[in-house]
């Protein structure tokens, strides 16, 4: 599919897309099946409901049954609430990397000289970076027992996974600067933790030794076991120094008994121990429990490693070697003399796979490596010696960096490990290289003219909005999406159910924090009639106030006996105080006055509770917010007090005043939209006669 | 003001749980070297809620205890000091149980108890009392068996969010509008609140805003603690009706207050560990709050705020442990369990 007839869409298909997966349904029906219905369900899932053909035969069969298929291919390695963890926590080190990028740009601005390539970035770099890997699971176990078992030579780890693997090998090459240096040995430690995770589809050095492990225990003479010396060399081979001295120590010659009769051989035992446990490394310092001797500077390593070269090849030329006895011995330690001296035959039968030969070789045979570009050759050559079983997703990213092809390496990152990863190892990989920085801030036409850094994190934006725990996670990555973020954020404020309300503040307070006003009134617009208004006042929505008062007035307007008014009362009272916000509700809340004062004169017939509703009443007949389709139902309502026995109640002017708005509402009924008040037909000429009544009344009164 | 030296910053103690936790509570310790808490949890992934307790011993361990499965989530938890726990649902109904997590009683949605989803429940001896959006206030006796008394139904006009028990017979709600009332079963024949609060923290733009939880402390009945939107924690001291003092919060105007957080406050309960310089009856004794921008803090009237966890995600519910009032247990928006510890 090319660039061009992708449309709107905003995400690209890959090529993979148009490849079919298939899912294997279990839904346990009989054949025939009649019917499939397939619609969304939560997050990546497909909701596939099956339906049988109805048959008379078979009563008691099931007709139908919807089942779920997951669609997407995480590996199982982690799961889904570690996933969700990992989300969580990388929230805080990408918000506070992209806001330290934001103050470098704005810094970069006023001065020239500092670029994000500065010192001080990449330090920001590491420390996000550590952060990051901190997530994935614990370091090395920390926790050892204070008595070491000296028949446990493999230490057991928390299972290593993939996914740290890959974050470790990214923080080596892009993000660690110091590491530079010293990458070759930076490899070595990166085998040692994770060729277990190779176990799975091959054998590796790791699994000779965790099965050599197990034999350990029944063994009593270790020497005489071919097993012993071939498990050693190996581990030499890919430098697990610590664990080879180990299982020389358990070698027969140095238990006490033994020592006066075997000491040629003992000597010779320890002195290749010695050796091994001298070996100079290309690094700056060793993990406490690490073998070797550490150089920072490489005219220093090399001086050393001539010299300890030397020491080797006078061991091995040595003649104590006729004096051994033990064959097995003999064999086996000269065995490892070989492999120190590079021995290309021998390195290669004692390792298993290529990523082992290959730190084998940088070892032993070639250990002034530097650069990729050499890297990168030495790496084909071991692959073309050693091959792997089966293909891994770890090797091949490890390839796409060595060979320096950052489209390679994203690639790589987003089939193997998700978007997850690419959107997170994006920050690393731009302070890697200005060719990376510019490679994915480009604006592309084939994108929708979005950079491939803002591609990779809508997609994350999605794969997070579409779980109900991890959506509010979504905004931080949208916002930092320039072009595309807040269009697709917006949408999926939208999106979100509000069945409650705590969701629905949860959204709202999104919507404050990116201010997003016309989003946050939208939302706002659901509910229940007391909460409803409440949220409509909220989002300052005043057509919609007004519609919501007339209805109201339509109920409590109907008698003034309502049961109900007591509720209506705690309405208003929400509605009250703010006539600025509560919109045309304003009358209400005079009317609750009215009706409040009608209560009372219906319960104790006092002459001070009708004055006060006959001031309510003109109040609501002046003010012009009042509806004219009110005015009758107010009228109606207020008969009594028209009719008042003692005396009467209002006035000439008030009276005039009222009258005036029947004659005009007698007009207005002439019109075709006029909406008539559900009341008595006679309404209109009973109030009529009680204001001309009244309006007898009072002129005598006045007289 | 009285001087607030440097103070030694709270352990804390996280744990996380794969599931979202909707409440927690504090429950009386089954034995001396642990603690008992219960939580409402919500498994989204298999749209499933629980309840269930937790013993706890510090510094590292979380362990199951017993468990629960309610018909729909849970929206209020209430404890009480007879080991009682009174949950209520999304759906309706209200459920009493042992903190072993034996039910004691359930009250069914369907029997005219609540429309809609219940907000907020309160449990105080044996005696429950339970409100809704839907404006219905009810009472649910624990040795009743499953009855109910229906103290006012606002057929959906207005809509409560909390409710707190401030004697046998009196009670106080909290819902929109900043509003407050509070209510006295001795005179129900009115059939509404005896007396009524409505807040005007109206500021920056905002309009109104909602009360999500309120508490009495046992001796100061006469004063509601009041938490909600925009980070509003205030006082309603009955005495002074009309007025109401600012704790926390945006929206005072000209009287600039002390705010730590703009966002949702979701609960509100009084201090009893952090010790007031200034007890005088008229004083708002010390306050704790969680809110929606993650921040769980202490306010007191005319004092420095002191801030004990700022999360970058919400703080949804805490609670203090009444037995040792330095411990406070909160659960995380990112579906973990805070314990922070006190010195």
């Amino acid at each position: 599919m090319s660039g061009e007839n992708q449309g709107g869409a905003i995400v690209p298909y890959s090529e993979e897309a148009k490849k079919p997966v298939v899912y294997p349904l279990r839904h346990g029906l009989k054949p025939p099946i009649s019917r499939l219905g397939i619609s969304w369900s939560r997050g990546n899932s497909l909701r596939v409901t099956v339906f049988r053909q109805p048959s008379e035969d078979s009563e008691n069969e099931v007709g139908g049954k919807a089942v779920e298929v997951r669609l997407d291919g995480r590996d199982g390695e982690i799961s889904d609430a570690q996933w969700r963890r990992i989300a969580y926590g990388s929230v805080s080190p990408f918000a506070l990397l992209q806001s330290r990028k934001n103050s470098f740009a704005s810094l970069s601005k006023i001065s020239s000289t500092t670029s994000p390539f500065d010192a001080e970035w990449w330090e920001y770099v590491l420390e996000y970076s550590k952060d990051i890997s901190s997530l994935l699971g614990n370091q090395t176990s920390t926790t050892q027992s204070l008595i070491e078992d000296p028949k446990e030579v493999l230490k057991k780890d928390p299972e290593p996974s993939n996914l740290k693997a890959a974050w470790e090998l990214m923080e080596s090459f892009y993000a660690d600067k110091l590491s530079q240096a010293w990458l070759p040995e930076r490899l070595v430690d990166w085998l040692a933790d994770y060729d277990s995770l190779f176990s799975s589809t091959q054998e590796t050095v790791h699994s000779k030794l965790v099965d050599f492990q197990k034999d350990l225990v029944s063994l009593q003479v270790i020497e005489d076991e071919p097993k012993y010396w071939e498990v050693m060399s190996s581990a030499l081979a890919v430098g697990w120094l610590d664990i080879v001295v180990k299982l020389l120590r358990l070698h027969g010659s140095y238990q006490l008994d033994q020592l006066g009769n075997r000491e040629t051989e003992n000597g010779l035992v320890e002195a290749v121990a010695v050796l091994i446990s001298k070996m100079p490394r290309m690094r700056p310092e060793l993990e406490a429990g690490k073998l070797g001797e550490c150089f920072k500077a490489k005219p220093d390593f090399m001086k050393a490693w001539e010299k300890w070269r030397a020491q080797i090849a006078k061991l091995e030329c040595s003649t104590f070697w006729i004096q051994c006895a033990h064959r097995q011995t003999q064999e086996g330690l000269r065995n490892m003399l070989q492999i120190m001296l590079g021995n290309t035959n021998n390195l290669c039968t004692l390792t298993c796979h290529w990523m082992e030969l290959y730190i084998a070789h940088f070892l032993y045979i070639r250990p002034f490596t530097v650069g990729l570009e050499s890297m990168y050759g030495l790496a084909q050559k071991c692959i073309q010696l050693k091959p792997m079983a089966a293909s891994h997703r770890l090797m091949g990213l490890l390839i796409g960096i060595l060979g320096e092809n950052i489209e390679v390496v994203l690639a790589e990152c987003s089939k193997g490990f998700g978007p997850w990863m690419v959107t997170h190892a994006i920050e690393v990989l731009t302070a890697g290289s200005h060719q990376a920085d510019t490679l994915l801030h480009e604006e592309r036409d084939n994108l929708g003219g979005i950079s491939m850094e803002e591609l990779h994190r809508l997609v994350y934006a999605q794969v997070l909005s579409s779980h109900p725990l991890t959506w509010q996670i979504a905004p931080i990555y949208l916002t930092s999406c320039i072009k595309q973020g807040m269009g697709l954020l917006e949408m999926l404020l939208y999106k979100q159910p509000v069945d409650h309300n705590q969701l629905l503040l949860k959204n709202l307070e999104i919507c404050r924090l990116y201010e997003l006003d016309s989003v946050s009134s939208n939302i706002m617009k659901h509910g229940k009639k007391g909460s409803g208004v409440y949220w409509l006042q909220q989002a300052r929505d005043e057509a919609r106030l007004n519609r919501i008062a007339q209805q109201m007035f339509d109920s409590v307007g109907r008698s003034i006996s309502d049961e109900n008014f007591r509720q209506w009362e705690g309405l208003i009272q929400l509605l009250g105080s703010e006539p600025k916000t509560a919109g045309g509700l304003e009358f209400l809340h005079n009317y609750r006055d009215f009706k409040k004062s009608l209560l009372q004169i219906r319960d104790g017939k006092t002459t001070d509770a009708a004055r006060q509703a006959v001031e309510s009443l003109i109040s609501l007949m002046k003010n012009p917010c009042t509806p004219q389709r009110f005015w009758l139902p107010l009228l109606h309502d207020s008969l009594k007090l028209l009719n008042w026995e003692e005396r009467p109640l209002l006035n000439v002017l008030q009276t005039n005043l009222l009258l005036n708005k029947l004659q005009e509402l007698s007009i207005a009924r002439l019109r075709p939209d006029f909406i008539e008040a559900d009341l008595p037909p006679h309404a209109l000429s009973s109030v009529r006669l009680a204001l001309a009544t009244n309006l007898g009344r009072t002129t005598l009164e006045e007289q | 003001m009285a001087i607030t030296g440097v103070r030694t910053p709270p352990q804390v103690h996280r744990f996380p749980q794969s599931k979202y936790i909707d409440a927690v509570r504090w429950l009386p310790p089954l034995s001396p070297l642990s603690k008992l808490a219960v939580l409402a949890i919500y498994d989204t992934d298999a749209d499933s809620p629980s309840l269930e307790t937790h013993s706890i011993s510090l510094p590292a361990s979380l362990t199951p205890h017993s468990q629960w499965t309610p018909p729909t989530r849970i929206s209020s938890l209430s404890t009480s000091h007879q080991s009682l726990v009174a949950a209520s649902t999304l759906s309706g109904s209200l459920h009493v149980l042992s903190s072993a997590m034996q039910v004691l009683l359930s009250v069914d949605e369907n029997s005219g108890f609540h429309v809609g989803p219940i907000s907020g429940v309160d449990l105080t001896g044996s005696e429950c009392v339970s409100v809704g959006e839907d404006g219905r206030v009810n009472l649910v006796s624990v040795i009743g068996g499953g009855e109910f008394k229906r103290v006012y139904d606002g057929n959906g006009l207005v809509g409560f969010n909390c409710v707190k028990w401030a004697s046998p017979t009196e009670f106080v709600t909290g819902g929109f509008g900043y509003g407050l009332q509070w209510w006295d079963l001795r005179r129900a024949g009115s059939g509404g609140p005896v007396l009524q609060f409505k807040g005007n923290f109206g500021s920056q733009g905002k309009a109104s805003g909602m009360i999500h939880s309120v508490d009495i402390h046992p001796s100061r009945k006469h004063t509601c603690l009041a938490g909600g939107s925009s980070g509003t924690v205030f006082a309603w001291d009955l005495r002074w009706q009309q007025q109401s003092i600012v704790l926390s919060g945006v929206g005072t105007g000209e009287a600039v207050t002390h705010s730590l957080s703009e966002s949702e406050v979701w609960e509100v309960q009084y201090d009893c560990h952090t010790k007031s310089s200034n007890i005088s009856s008229s004083r708002v004794l010390p306050a704790m709050f969680c809110s929606e921008d993650g921040i769980l803090a202490v306010v007191e009237q005319g004092e420095e705020p002191f801030e004990l966890l700022a999360e970058p995600c919400a703080i949804n519910s805490f609670d203090i442990d009444p037995q040792n009032p330095s411990d406070v247990i909160c659960s995380l928006e990112w579906e973990s369990i805070a314990i922070v510890s006190r010195p």
